[in-house]
């Protein structure tokens, strides 16, 4: 109760400094300075149509790979935590088969949903979505497969391999932006195109697809993991 | 030199390689880890090569080849190399450390750690706030994934309390980072100091707020006080290695996020910042008093230094320029002892403190254990002391001196906990398991106790180009006392003749660079400490760390009489200290004395240290260097108070009463040879600060009080009180050193007369005290190595077994009573003349009353030692080894020489005196000395009482000549065996009459005093612990409780 | 207005996640309410960039990118807002793990049965 109480008198004060910065918030009338050089920039230097993403992978690239990078971490952690605590369990009970409907539906669903996901991955330079959508959506294909059929022994090092090569090539591609344009991440040494295309943006949807893949990866691995609990 | 972007790139290329390698190839992964931390270590020690050597510029890296503020951008200059130096380097060696853990967890673990040493890179390295934010995701995610290579499975609950913390973190972070965001308009942190400048009020106001969400967020990963349970329980219960890193490595990223923030907040958020962490500091330095874990308690320790250093930040506006000097000594040295610490930890199989009592046996590992405390505590040369210097300086004269305070009282605790634990380490009882010897982790050790000199080193050429101090690393002696460690395989014998001779051959290198007065203090500090070390020739085997301290002891010592600036005297004065803590710790039940030793001259030392930045800071010379001449400059109002400070830290190195209560138990477990060591040169040391401080300071006041006259009534206590505690002795080396503690008393009572013959006479009290005091210290020692014990009532009788012993000291006893015909009766003479110069006549007469008092605990020594019955168990003994009577027949021909020819020694001084009290002195014609009152013949007085003394030995001789031998009693009392023996002796409790009479005068009020100081201390800390639950959830509570108390008290001033 | 609306809603998520998380002992729920008070933190982020009468940041037909500037809201808040969901997602992916473990080994989700360490 008292506990109760104090939790209650601190967020009361953590909410006084919430409505203090809310009663002072004044929306700006025109973009500020950073948002205007996106605007008025973004389509001549990056040539991706999807500002968010031009500034996502290009302009703020490197929070993206240390995005990537902490989802890199949870699915790495995330197996290192439960590994440690499996290996006494190697003795499985038997699973109870998924039913023959969800079976099916998966057949049918599980390729078009992974389809869709790439498709917005690949696309994440021109409409709204990107590699980590993209992904997302993957894993969420892989999910299905999980459950309609538990237990079948995931691929882990298929999953493993194009997480690591996903990412090697994301650093890579980094690395050239470096040395053969501006900067890391730089994406103007591919040619950026006619602004709209899918062929365009530089290497925007080169990254964005490895980011793409690299995500759905780690979603997957993390869900892998985490079906491999159900025992307990 | 390689782009700062590699050490990103190269972390996270060879992170998702591993990926790649196959979970069984464990030995692959593990080099691909180690290739990789080694590149990425290399990238920053070129760059930090370069900015040092060749004067580089920073860098600005952009990427996405834009200019921020509209891409992030990252920054290599001269901080951001050494900062990405420690995190890297500690990186690779907990790799090292942790080899172990991370081939049994396999490649993941190694990604993971891969990835927090390249998070916390990119946190020092960023320029963009929410770059910032995402680099501090990913050092508390890896942090929760790197807890679970340890072995405790506790870990696994600290890795959840933290994740529990860091979400609380992470949304104040971003909210304060949108808002603050929405009101410059930019996320780059360079363009938003600017921005922030601009503001309007109303903008301001605004922006104030997300401001202190960011800055809270940035602080609590600091860990302070008393937010900071879950960083505790992760210290305690990581893997060593990992906690190294998140002491070495996260602490340094933090801090210097938060001296990023800082730059946008400006001066006004400057002393919240102090605040925080100057109440962590001693807050957490408090808490660790009464923790027996070594991993808590070194995290305690990790939490205090961090709340250090982010209070020097908070200092800026004072500190300016020097800010980076101070705060980058503190971190270099935190890191290295720090991350060493917990390496060394690793080694050893117990949790407790005593269980470092491993350590023993193995030198190496004894030695590196100093070094980081050392470094830790901030003693020369390292480089945490040019930093606490430097810091006083500014401090004290910008008339911060609480601030001041506060920090030296947190770093004495530190000190005290941190040399209590190593006291433990070298006198507890040896666990059974022996510590580990894994070749990698030792490695680490020994590469960060390589790191910790050389940054001593470094430091040191530091401060010599821009401050103009000597590099103490570099000054002979020291280098000379170091020069032992690497002798350590020799034999004793043989580092003994080295170490007198270098004694010897360095007074012969420099005594024609002395004044008269500080000759005096040379001869006995370097021959006369040559002198008693040829009792160490008796010594046997290699005596392993006994010749790097003792040397480092007498190194401090002539450095402090070389010393002109007080930089140089008051690095001699702690050298001379840690030298003789570790010289006194060797004896067999010292531990306890020797850290009360250590906390009272060190607590000295920094009321030396806050008395010197005073005069310093006082504005009458330049302000960078202040010589100890200096100070007879200084004027009202500081100048009584420089007085203060400085007397009361050298009184604390003479024992004066109420601050004496260290030195029974130090003096007395000493050694042998260490007792006349450190009671017959060491205590000269704060004789010559007495001295020094007098002679350049003369009279004070201070409201009114003469301050001499304050001093020359604690002299006459001191010598009034110490002699009668030392009546009551029945330790035979206890009744010394209390006497040493009277014998203190006098000088004091000398110098405190403030004229010319109270000078002399306090002169002769330095002179013969360390010739008395050495030689009773080492006959009585003697007695006690063949006896075996040091309680005089099981002695008796010895005169005919031991007659060398025996004529050392009654010569002793003759001359330290101050009867004639040996010198003691020169500095009585002195004295009575000096006196009747003076009008203090109460002082006088206590004084006057201490004389008698002294023939009392003198005659016990005769009289219960070597007179009266030989014990049955007695019968077999020998003299005392040879090499401990050489010297005591030195000094007997010394005393005797003094006694005839006092002016080979007084007279030149006499001389030089005159400049001080032109007044009052002697007149040395021939063989007569005069004063204003009377003459003294010694010679004379030397050819009569010797006729008399063999008149009546003579006419003894002829009247006993019949004298017929009596075997000895066995004596029984009413046939009954006592309950306790030694209740029956006539020589125990010998003057109980006496403590009947004037027993309420010895009280031990001064123990009792400092025991419920340190208890009082005890019991707050521990009790006040309680608040750590161990509840993550309470943790999160009091985080945001933090919070909110913070910014009440910041919208309240 | 309405982004006035958004704001207060996502600063009272917040203020319910803290205290759905410093007030129920089981780690599961603990868990849950973070990931509210995360969404609320997102939710503020995409507040803050919301301007009136205007469109998303992406440039097609109806936004050519001559007059892109006075047309689309601020795409900063967008772009950091996705990095703070990702990050949220692993956070919550981990403490789910970890609270697994801890259930494994005391077969109890009670924060208060994890206090090995203290003082």
């Amino acid at each position: 109760m008292i506990k109760r109480v104090s939790v209650l008198l601190l967020l009361l004060a953590v909410g006084a400094i919430f409505a203090t910065l809310l009663a002072g918030y004044e929306a700006d009338p025109e973009l500020n300075l950073t948002a205007r050089y996106y605007a008025d920039r973004t389509a001549a230097d990056i040539g991706a149509a999807n500002i968010v993403t031009a500034i996502v992978v290009t302009y703020r690239g490197l929070d993206t790979l240390g995005e990537v990078t902490v989802l890199f971490l949870s699915a790495a952690i995330l197996g290192l935590v439960l590994a440690q605590g499996r290996k006494r369990e190697q003795a499985r009970r038997e699973r109870v088969p998924a039913g023959e409907l969800l079976t099916t539906g998966t057949r049918i669903l599980a390729p078009l949903i992974m389809l869709l996901g790439v498709h917005v991955f690949v696309n994440g330079h021109l409409t709204p979505g990107g590699g980590f959508q993209g992904g997302a959506i993957v894993a969420s294909g892989v999910l299905l497969l999980l459950l309609a059929d538990p237990v079948k022994h995931f691929a882990h090092g298929l999953i493993a391999a194009v997480e690591s090569l996903a990412g090697i090539f994301y650093v890579a591609i980094g690395l050239l932006g470096l040395l053969l344009a501006g900067g890391f991440l730089d994406n103007r040494f591919l040619p950026t195109g006619e602004l709209g295309a899918l062929f365009s943006a530089g290497a925007i949807p080169l990254i964005y697809s490895l980011i793409g893949l690299k995500v759905g990866a780690e979603f997957s691995a993390i869900l892998a993991d985490l079906s491999d609990t159900e025992e307990l | 030199m390689v782009n700062a972007l590699f050490i990103i790139a190269a972390a996270l290329a060879a992170a998702f390689l591993l990926g790649l390698l196959k979970e069984q190839w464990r030995g692959a992964a593990y080099a691909v880890t180690l290739v990789a931390l080694g590149f990425m270590t290399w990238i920053s020690a070129d760059w930090a090569w370069a900015f040092a050597m060749n004067g580089a510029a920073p860098v600005d890296i952009f990427t996405a080849g834009t200019e921020p503020p509209f891409a992030i951008n990252l920054r290599m200059g001269r901080p951001e190399a050494v900062l990405t130096l420690i995190v890297n380097l500690t990186g690779l060696l907990s790799a090292l450390a942790m080899k172990d853990a991370l081939l049994a967890l396999g490649r993941r673990a190694m990604a993971v750690l891969l990835v927090a040493t390249m998070a916390f890179c990119g946190i020092i390295l960023t320029r963009d706030i929410f770059n910032l934010f995402v680099f501090f995701e990913l050092a508390a995610i890896s942090t929760a994934g790197l807890i679970l290579l340890s072995d405790d499975d506790r870990a696994l609950s600290a890795g959840f309390k933290y994740l529990i913390v860091s979400q609380v973190i992470s949304v104040f972070l971003l909210i304060g980072i949108i808002f603050a965001y929405h009101a410059t308009g930019t996320l780059n942190i360079d363009g938003m100091a600017d921005a922030a400048q601009a503001l309007l009020p109303g903008g301001m106001q605004a922006f104030a707020l997300a401001f202190f969400l960011m800055f809270m967020a940035l602080v609590a990963e600091l860990k302070p006080f008393p937010a900071n349970g879950w960083a505790l329980d992760i210290y305690e219960s990581a893997h060593p290695a990992y906690s190294a890193i998140f002491s070495a490595a996260a602490g340094t990223a933090s801090l210097y996020a938060v001296d990023k923030l800082l730059l946008i907040g400006g001066a006004a958020w400057l002393p919240a910042a102090t605040g925080i962490g100057i109440v962590t500091f001693v807050g957490a330095n408090l808490l660790a008093l009464p923790q027996t874990k070594d991993r808590r308690l070194l995290g305690y320790s990790s939490v205090a230094q961090i709340g250090l250093i982010l209070a020097v930040l908070g200092q800026r506006d004072v500190l300016g320029d020097l800010t980076s000097f101070i705060a980058l000594g503190l971190l270099v040295a935190h890191s290295v002892a720090k991350a060493g610490l917990y390496w060394l930890s690793g080694l050893i199989a117990g949790r407790e403190l005593t269980a470092w009592a491993a350590l023993r046996g193995h030198p190496l590992m004894v030695f590196a254990f100093a070094t980081f405390l050392c470094l830790l505590v901030g003693l020369p040369p390292f480089p945490g002391f040019y930093a606490k210097w430097e810091l006083a300086r500014v401090l004290a004269a910008e008339g911060r001196l609480a601030l001041l305070a506060a920090i030296l009282f947190g770093a004495l605790v530190e000190a005290g906990y941190l040399f209590r634990w190593f006291g433990h380490a070298i006198k507890r009882d040896k666990p059974a398991e022996e510590i580990s010897c894994a070749p990698f982790s030792v490695a680490a050790v020994c590469i960060a106790v390589v790191a910790g000199w050389a940054l001593g080193l470094l430091w040191g050429e530091m401060a010599g180009f821009l401050f103009g101090r000597s590099n103490l690393l570099l000054a002979l002696p020291l280098l000379f006392a170091l020069a032992f460690l690497l002798l350590d395989f020799l034999p004793a014998w043989l580092k003994n003749t080295l170490a007198i001779a270098g004694l010897a051959g360095f007074f012969a290198l420099t005594w024609t660079e002395y004044d008269p007065l500080r000759l005096i203090f040379a001869i006995i500090f370097t021959l006369g400490g040559a002198i008693v070390l040829l009792a160490s020739f008796s010594a046997h085997g290699r005596r392993i760390g006994f010749y790097p301290a003792a040397m480092l002891m007498y190194a401090g010592m002539v450095m402090l009489i070389r010393a002109t600036d007080t930089f140089d005297f008051f690095a001699a004065w702690e050298l001379l200290t840690v030298g003789s803590y570790f010289l006194i710790l060797r004896g067999k039940h010292s531990e306890p004395h020797a850290l009360s030793y250590l906390v009272f001259s060190l607590g000295g030392a920094f009321l030396i240290l806050m008395g010197f930045a005073l005069a310093a800071g006082s504005g009458v010379s330049p302000r960078l260097t202040f010589d100890i001449a200096s100070l007879s400059q200084l004027a009202q109002p500081v100048a009584p108070w420089v007085f203060l400070l400085l007397a009361i830290g050298f009184m604390t190195k003479t024992a004066a009463i109420g601050l004496h209560i260290w030195l029974p138990g130090a003096h007395a477990e000493a050694e042998t040879d260490v007792s006349p060591m450190v009671s017959g040169i060491l205590l000269k040391a704060g004789l010559y600060g007495l001295f020094v401080l007098l002679m350049s300071m003369g009279k004070q006041q201070l409201y009114g009080v003469e301050l001499t006259t304050l001093m020359l009534w604690i002299g006459a206590l001191t010598a009034l009180l110490g002699n009668l505690m030392a009546i009551f002795q029945e330790d035979a080396k206890r009744l010394l050193a209390y006497s040493s503690i009277g014998q203190m008393g006098y000088a004091l009572f000398g110098l405190a007369l403030m004229n010319h013959l109270g000078w002399l006479m306090a002169l002769m009290f330095v002179i013969n005290h360390y010739i008395y005091k050495s030689m009773l210290f080492l006959a009585v020692g003697g007695v006690a190595k063949r006896t075996g014990t040091r309680a005089m009532y099981q002695m008796g009788g010895l005169i005919t077994l031991m007659p060398l012993s025996f004529i050392a000291v009654l010569i002793g006893i003759i001359a330290m009573s101050g009867v004639p015909p040996l010198s003691g009766f020169g500095g009585r003479w002195i004295f009575y003349n000096a006196i009747l110069d003076t009008d203090q006549r109460l002082p006088m007469i206590i004084l006057f009353f201490s004389g008698p008092i002294a023939f009392l605990y003198l005659f016990r020594l005769i009289h219960t030692i070597f007179l009266g019955q030989l014990k049955d168990e007695h019968r077999k003994l020998k003299e005392a080894p040879f090499w401990v009577v050489v010297p005591q027949m030195i000094y007997v021909v010394l005393l005797l020489a003094f006694a005839v020819v006092p002016g080979i020694a007084l007279r030149r001084v006499d001389e030089y005196m005159n400049q001080f009290f032109p007044e009052g002195g002697l007149d040395w014609s021939g063989l007569l000395i005069t004063s204003n009152y009377g003459y003294w013949n010694p010679v004379a007085i030397m050819i009569i009482v010797g006729c008399i003394f063999m008149t009546l030995f003579g006419w003894l001789l002829f009247v006993n000549r019949r004298a017929q031998k009596v075997k000895q009693f066995n004596i029984v009392f009413a046939a009954e065996r006592p309950y306790r023996p030694e209740t029956t002796h006539f020589a125990w409790n010998f003057f109980a009459p006496y403590r009947k009479a004037l027993g309420f005068l010895v009280q031990p009020f001064a123990t009792r005093f400092w025991d419920a100081v340190t208890g009082s201390l005890h019991a707050a800390a521990d009790f006040t612990r309680r608040f750590y639950t161990g509840n993550g959830q309470t943790y999160a509570i009091q985080l945001v409780g933090f919070v909110v108390v913070v910014f009440l008290l910041a919208r309240g001033i | 207005m309405i982004a006035y609306l958004a704001m207060a809603t996502g600063f009272l998520l917040i203020l319910i996640g803290f205290y759905g998380a410093l007030t129920n002992r089981n780690l599961l729920r603990m868990i849950v309410a973070f990931t509210i008070a995360d969404s609320g933190v997102n939710l503020v982020i995409v507040a803050v960039g919301y301007m009136r009468g205007r469109t998303a940041p992406i440039l097609d037909a109806t936004v050519p990118a001559a007059d892109a500037a006075a047309r689309i809201i601020d795409p900063v808040p967008q772009a950091l807002v996705l990095t703070a969901i990702v990050i949220g997602v692993g956070v919550t992916a981990l403490m789910l793990a970890y609270a697994y473990r801890l259930y494994e080994k005391k077969r109890s989700l009670d924060i208060a049965k994890f206090m090995d360490l203290k003082w």
